[in-house]
Parts: structure tokens; C-alpha cells; sequence
């Protein structure tokens, strides 16, 4: 009960001030003629945000048309205030979707106490004279619940004290009003008790209170158990990176705290594995991060490297990602890690009226982390330009670049910097660019030149002269022999190409045993004839010049020895192929041509041999 | 206009047969160009040749080696 009365204590002081405000107000007239016929809150204290729900009627007493409710916040609250959504009602049991809601400002009314923070709530539509409007507000309040007393052993449960008003803080008079309180299930140390104080269960209900005058204040003060770890990143950067070749790459690094009550005294890790519901409830064991549905290359890592302990799956509509801290975490401790993971490319980017955008989700996708300092890092490809934002709640811009993977100029960074970031911040922004499907093209190019360089590299390698003197005798030599080799190689060039003529002429004479065309097989010998006439023209200079080069002394044996012999065998070939023609002109038959060819033949493979032979005892030369 | 969805230009599905592919033909394309270095003596050899061999090599190297950093989960 002493804690109990110490908060009353300090709450003491606002309460007199804020009477003497609401008595000063109450001489004053009004600010509008609007009266609220209902407010029913509700206050969740389930987890470490507390989310107050207030459904509010508003109706217009006056004859002026209305489009604007004021919320007041005392500035107390508005240090925690996360975040403030506004939605029409859509009557009980409609499932309330703070997204698609209506605009909240901040706003500064005339004569009104310095104390107070006031948002106005523009109505879709201007109340007139008698009209009434249900609207539904909900405040995310970060940090709120003070952990009470903040220093507990390993063995103690969490006790935490939320302090509000049991009457809703408004400019306006409220007819009647109602707040409930939903706790954890768990032991309530001590609460509040005012007149019309009920408890079921875990929750508290305070009201319903009728007729009550503009900023009527009456502090509560409920101190209760919560076993619930407070899992607070003091910093995430998320960094995307959009590529076009067809992935998002995210990367968020956790700079992770347990925001609950602290750790006193020593911590037994012998305590903790064989009880650890009962040593170390309040440490936290796990987090679930829900991921977008077909995640591919999940990691989770920290400076020393992957952290094993983490648990994957996932279906068509969400993938799932448990991961574990590498120590259990108490009070005040803190973690830091990261965790990275691709996404496909045609969920999250899109093209529309010649710019593409990304959409993202803000938050980060841990189930109910609170984020001191949320920094998203957008990082779009290198030629992006024409940069725009739009997100639905205000955030610090900036740019920067990034150097990444073959980048020249860099790639632009758009940075959107939030403070106090809670899971409703989870709503999509969007990033406008324009790009030039070309500039995709970059890249490959840039490995292209890369390779290209090399070859060009050997290629003047092997075409520079490195000797540095021109006129020694070893380097004449080397030249010399070059000279030597080219002319074998044309040489052997040269045979070859006779050889393929060879063949070509028994062809035609396999083909006129076949068909018995002699006119064909006479063309095929002319062609020949001519071609053959040529090469021996050319062999002749190369001949030449290998007889009067030195370094040619040992190969030019063998070479001319190679020239015979193939003109033999071109020669005999000759005599083969005329022999075969005159008797099919003569029409004699297959055996007498055979015996008259036999002579040639055996010759002719016994040359083959012989030219082969020097063939292949040039080239290993 | 309702947003497009943009998907990659080629289906990520062929990034490592592509991979495989191209690098291969760029290997290949590449022993032969340097057998020809090697071997041809100054007088045979022709630069064109060279010159076209070395520039067809590195295109498929260049995109086989993209396509093996886009499969192995590095997107540029």
C-alpha cells in the first residue's frame, strides 16, 4: 500500500493543477458547442504498449457547423505517445483497421493551458446542429509502464504501475463515460479505488460516470504483475536493396534491450536451466519475426557469426522466423544481431505511369517490439533518378549513396529516420524512382570490359618485342627460327591442302563406280588439276626461302623430302585417276580395271604412309 | 492504370543453367584463344582473330559469370 500511496502522492500535485485549470476553463466559454454523449476507453496493459482504445460520441450542441474533434494529452503522456490513430466506428464486433483513418494533427488552440498537447481529429464530414459522429481513437503509449521496484533479483516477478485518469482528459463536457482496464493474468498488487471501482478477473472498470465538466481529471494508479519480457530495440536500421535482376535484399541490424525491470545481483545460470519459469521469468527466451510470404536466404547473425539457434517455416501467406538470443536476456541487458533475408522482386515493385515504386512495410516484422530509433535505408539502383517518397506518417528524410557491388558512381540512398516506432507503425511507404531498363545492362558490361582487358592484356603481351637488344646474335637466332617456323607452318598448310584434294579425287572416282558419270568425274579432275597447279606455285618461294635461311638446316631435309614424296604421290594419283577414266570410257570391265590400278595402288598407300609419316615428325618439331 | 507488377528480365529459374552454359562456351572460347596465342608464330598470326575470339570470349564470360553471382544469391 505505500507504493500504492506514493503514486497517489505524485499524482497529487497535477490533480490540484489540473483542477484550478478545469475551474478556470468552466468561467470560460467554450470552445465549440460540441459535447461528447459517450466515451467508453478501453486500456490494454497486456504487453509493454499500452494501446488506449476510446470510442467517443461526439455531438453538436451548437448551430455551427463542426468538422473537427480536439484530443487533449496531458504532456506527461505525449513523452510516451507512439502513436494516434483515428477511425470512423464501424459499429461492435467490426474488426477496427487504424489504417485506412482519418487525419490526425496537432494542434494549437487559443487560451488553452501550456500543459496540455491538443491533436484535432478532422471528420470526414461537418457535424450540423443536433448530428452526432462515433469515432474510434487509439493511442500507443512506449515506455509507460514503470517498472515498480525497478531493481528485482532473478528470482522476483516484474511489478509495473500505470498511472492514468479515470476520467477521459477532453475540452469538452462528457455525459457519461466508462474506462476498463485490462491486465495480464496475474497477481494486481494494488489499484485505485474510487467510487464505482468494479474487478472481473483481470480487468478493472472505473464508471460509468455521468455529467462531467471539460477537463475533469481524476488519477488512478494500478500497480500489477507482468511477466512479459520488454523487448526494445534502442536502434534498427533496415536496409533494402532493390535489384532489378529480381530481388529485395533486407537487412535489419538489432541493437536489442530489455526494457523491464533490472537485474540485481548475481545471475545463476544453474538457477536458470533447471527452473526457468520460475528464476528467470521475466528473461526473455525468443522472438518471432513474421516475414513476407516466399523469403528465400534467411540469416540471422552477430559479430562473431551465425547464431544457430533459430527456427524457420512458412506457407503461402507468411513465413515465420523464431530466433534466440545467444544468452537468455534480464532486465537492462542488451544484444545486438542481425538478421537478412531476400524477397522476389514482383511483390514489393512496381511500375505505374513511367516511374516504379517500391512498397514497403516501416516496422520492423518482430511482434511487439518497441523501436526507439527506426532508421530505413532504401537503397535503389545505381542510375536511379527523379527520387520521391511517400509515407503515411511524417518521417526525417535524407539521402546519401552507397558503394555496392559494381558501382562506379554509387547507388542513391533514401534514409527515413522515426523515432518511437511501434508494430502500428507497420503500414506501407513508398518509394518513387526512375530508371532506365538499359541501365540494367551496366553491370554485365562491366564484367564484359573486365574480361575483354585480360585478352587484350595477353594479346599485347604477345605481340610486344621485350628484348632489349635488337641486334645479339641469340635474338637474330630466335627470329630467324620464327621465319622458319612460319614457312613450315605454310608448308604443312600447303600439303594439307593438297591431301584434302586427294581425297576429293578418289571420291569422284567411288562416285563414278557408282553412278558412271563420267563427265562429273572429268570436271572433278579439272577443278583439281588447277588447284593443285597453284599450290605447287606456292610452295616453291617458301621452299626458297627455307633453303637459305641457316636455322633451316636440320628441318629442310625433311621437309623437301615431304615435297617429293607428296608430288609423287600427287602424280601417281593422277595416273590412277586418268587410267580409271580411260576405261570406263572404254567401257572395260571392273576386273581388268582393277588389275591395271593395282600397280598404282600400292604404291600410292605405300606413299600415303610415308607422307603421314613426315607429317607428324614436322609438327612435333 | 493499376501498378505493374516488374519482374526480373530473365526468369531467376535460368540463372544457374545460364551460369553453366555461358561459362562453359567462355572457357572453351578462352583455351582455345590462348592455344592460338601460343602456338600461331608471328608471321601466321592474324589480330582480327584474335581480337574477335577474345571479344566473343569475354561476352560470355562477362554474362556466365552475372548469371553465377545472380544463382549463388548475390544480386548486383
Amino acid at each position: 500500500m505505500k507504493i500504492h500511496r506514493q503514486g497517489m502522492g505524485l499524482r497529487l500535485d497535477l490533480l490540484v493543477f489540473m483542477f484550478v485549470v478545469s475551474i478556470s476553463f468552466l468561467c470560460r466559454t467554450v470552445l465549440s458547442d460540441l459535447v461528447l454523449s459517450k466515451v467508453d476507453r478501453r486500456a490494454d496493459l497486456r504487453s509493454q504498449i499500452v494501446r488506449v482504445i476510446s470510442t467517443l460520441k461526439v455531438e453538436n450542441g451548437g448551430s455551427n457547423l463542426v468538422s473537427e474533434v480536439l484530443l487533449a494529452f496531458p504532456d506527461k503522456q505525449v513523452k510516451y505517445l507512439a502513436y494516434l490513430g483515428a477511425t470512423s466506428n464501424g459499429g461492435k464486433g467490426k474488426a477496427k483497421d487504424f489504417t485506412n483513418s482519418l487525419p490526425v494533427q496537432v494542434a494549437h488552440p487559443k487560451d488553452m493551458p501550456s500543459s496540455l498537447t491538443f491533436y484535432s481529429v478532422t471528420l470526414p464530414k461537418g457535424l450540423a446542429k443536433g448530428e452526432s459522429f462515433t469515432l474510434d481513437v487509439l493511442a500507443a503509449y512506449t515506455h509507460a509502464l514503470q517498472p515498480f521496484p525497478e531493481k528485482i533479483s532473478q528470482a522476483e516477478i516484474q511489478l509495473l504501475v500505470f498511472q492514468d485518469s479515470s476520467y477521459f482528459l477532453s475540452p469538452y463536457a462528457v455525459k457519461f463515460q466508462s474506462l476498463s482496464v485490462k491486465l495480464p493474468d496475474a497477481r494486481i498488487e494494488s489499484y485505485t479505488k474510487l467510487d464505482n471501482t468494479k474487478i472481473h478477473g483481470s480487468e478493472i472498470k472505473y464508471g460509468p460516470y455521468e455529467n462531467l465538466p471539460p477537463f475533469s481529471y481524476s488519477p488512478i494508479v494500478v500497480h500489477f504483475e507482468n511477466k512479459q519480457p520488454f523487448a526494445v530495440a534502442r536502434e534498427l536500421v533496415r536496409e533494402l536493396e532493390i535489384s532489378h535482376w529480381g530481388n529485395v535484399q533486407v537487412t535489419e541490424h538489432y541493437n536489442l534491450n530489455h526494457g523491464g525491470a533490472q537485474l540485481k545481483g548475481e545471475f545463476s545460470r544453474l538457477d536458470y536451466q533447471s527452473r526457468p519459469h520460475v528464476r528467470g521469468a521475466s528473461a526473455f527466451r525468443h522472438l518471432v519475426a513474421k516475414l513476407p510470404p516466399r523469403t528465400r536466404s534467411v540469416y540471422y547473425r552477430d559479430e562473431i557469426g551465425n547464431i544457430s539457434t533459430s527456427h524457420l517455416w512458412g506457407d503461402s501467406k507468411k513465413t515465420e522466423l523464431e530466433i534466440e538470443p545467444r544468452y537468455p536476456l534480464f532486465g537492462g541487458w542488451r544484444t545486438a544481431f542481425t538478421i537478412g533475408y531476400g524477397l522476389p522482386l514482383h511483390d514489393f515493385l512496381f511500375e505505374s505511369q513511367g516511374k516504379r515504386f517500391l512498397n514497403f512495410t516501416f516496422g520492423s516484422p518482430i511482434n511487439d517490439l518497441v523501436i526507439d530509433t527506426l532508421i530505413v535505408k532504401v537503397v535503389l539502383p545505381e542510375g536511379s533518378a527523379d527520387i520521391s517518397v511517400s509515407t503515411p506518417f511524417p518521417v526525417k528524410q535524407s539521402q546519401e549513396t552507397k558503394i555496392s557491388h559494381l558501382d562506379i558512381a554509387g547507388r542513391p540512398v533514401v534514409v527515413l529516420q522515426k523515432t518511437n516506432v511501434v508494430p502500428e507503425h507497420n503500414q506501407y511507404f513508398q518509394v518513387y524512382y526512375k530508371f532506365n531498363s538499359f541501365a540494367m545492362l551496366r553491370e554485365p558490361l562491366m564484367l564484359i570490359s573486365g574480361f575483354l582487358f585480360l585478352f587484350l592484356t595477353g594479346i599485347v603481351y604477345i605481340h610486344a618485342d621485350m628484348s632489349i637488344s635488337k641486334s645479339s646474335p641469340s635474338y637474330l637466332a630466335k627470329l630467324q627460327w620464327d621465319e622458319v617456323r612460319a614457312a613450315v607452318q605454310q608448308v604443312q598448310n600447303i600439303i594439307s591442302r593438297c591431301i584434302t584434294l586427294h581425297d576429293k579425287l578418289e571420291a569422284s572416282l567411288h562416285d563414278l563406280a557408282r553412278t558412271g558419270d563420267i563427265q562429273a568425274c572429268k570436271a572433278a579432275r579439272k577443278a583439281a588439276d588447277g588447284s593443285l597447279k597453284e599450290l605447287t606455285k606456292e610452295l616453291k618461294p617458301l621452299l626458297a626461302s627455307l633453303q637459305s635461311s641457316q636455322q633451316a638446316a636440320q628441318i629442310l631435309p625433311k621437309v623437301e623430302d615431304l615435297i617429293v614424296k607428296e608430288k609423287d604421290l600427287q602424280e601417281r594419283l593422277l595416273a590412277k585417276h586418268s587410267t580409271v577414266v580411260d576405261c570406263y570410257e572404254k567401257k572395260i570391265g571392273g576386273k581388268e580395271i582393277e588389275n591395271r590400278v593395282a600397280l598404282h595402288q600400292q604404291k600410292i598407300s605405300v606413299l600415303w604412309q610415308e607422307v603421314d609419316d613426315l607429317l607428324d615428325f614436322i609438327d612435333e618439331i | 492504370m493499376a501498378p505493374k507488377p516488374i519482374t526480373s528480365p530473365v526468369p531467376e529459374v535460368w540463372y544457374p543453367t545460364l551460369a553453366v552454359v555461358m561459362l562453359a562456351v567462355g572457357l572453351v572460347l578462352t583455351a582455345f584463344f590462348f592455344i592460338y596465342e601460343a602456338t600461331s608464330s608471328r608471321k601466321t598470326r592474324s589480330l582480327a582473330k584474335e581480337l574477335t575470339t577474345g571479344a566473343v570470349a569475354s561476352v560470355f564470360l562477362g554474362f556466365g559469370s552475372l548469371f553465377l553471382l545472380l544463382s549463388s544469391g548475390v544480386y548486383v
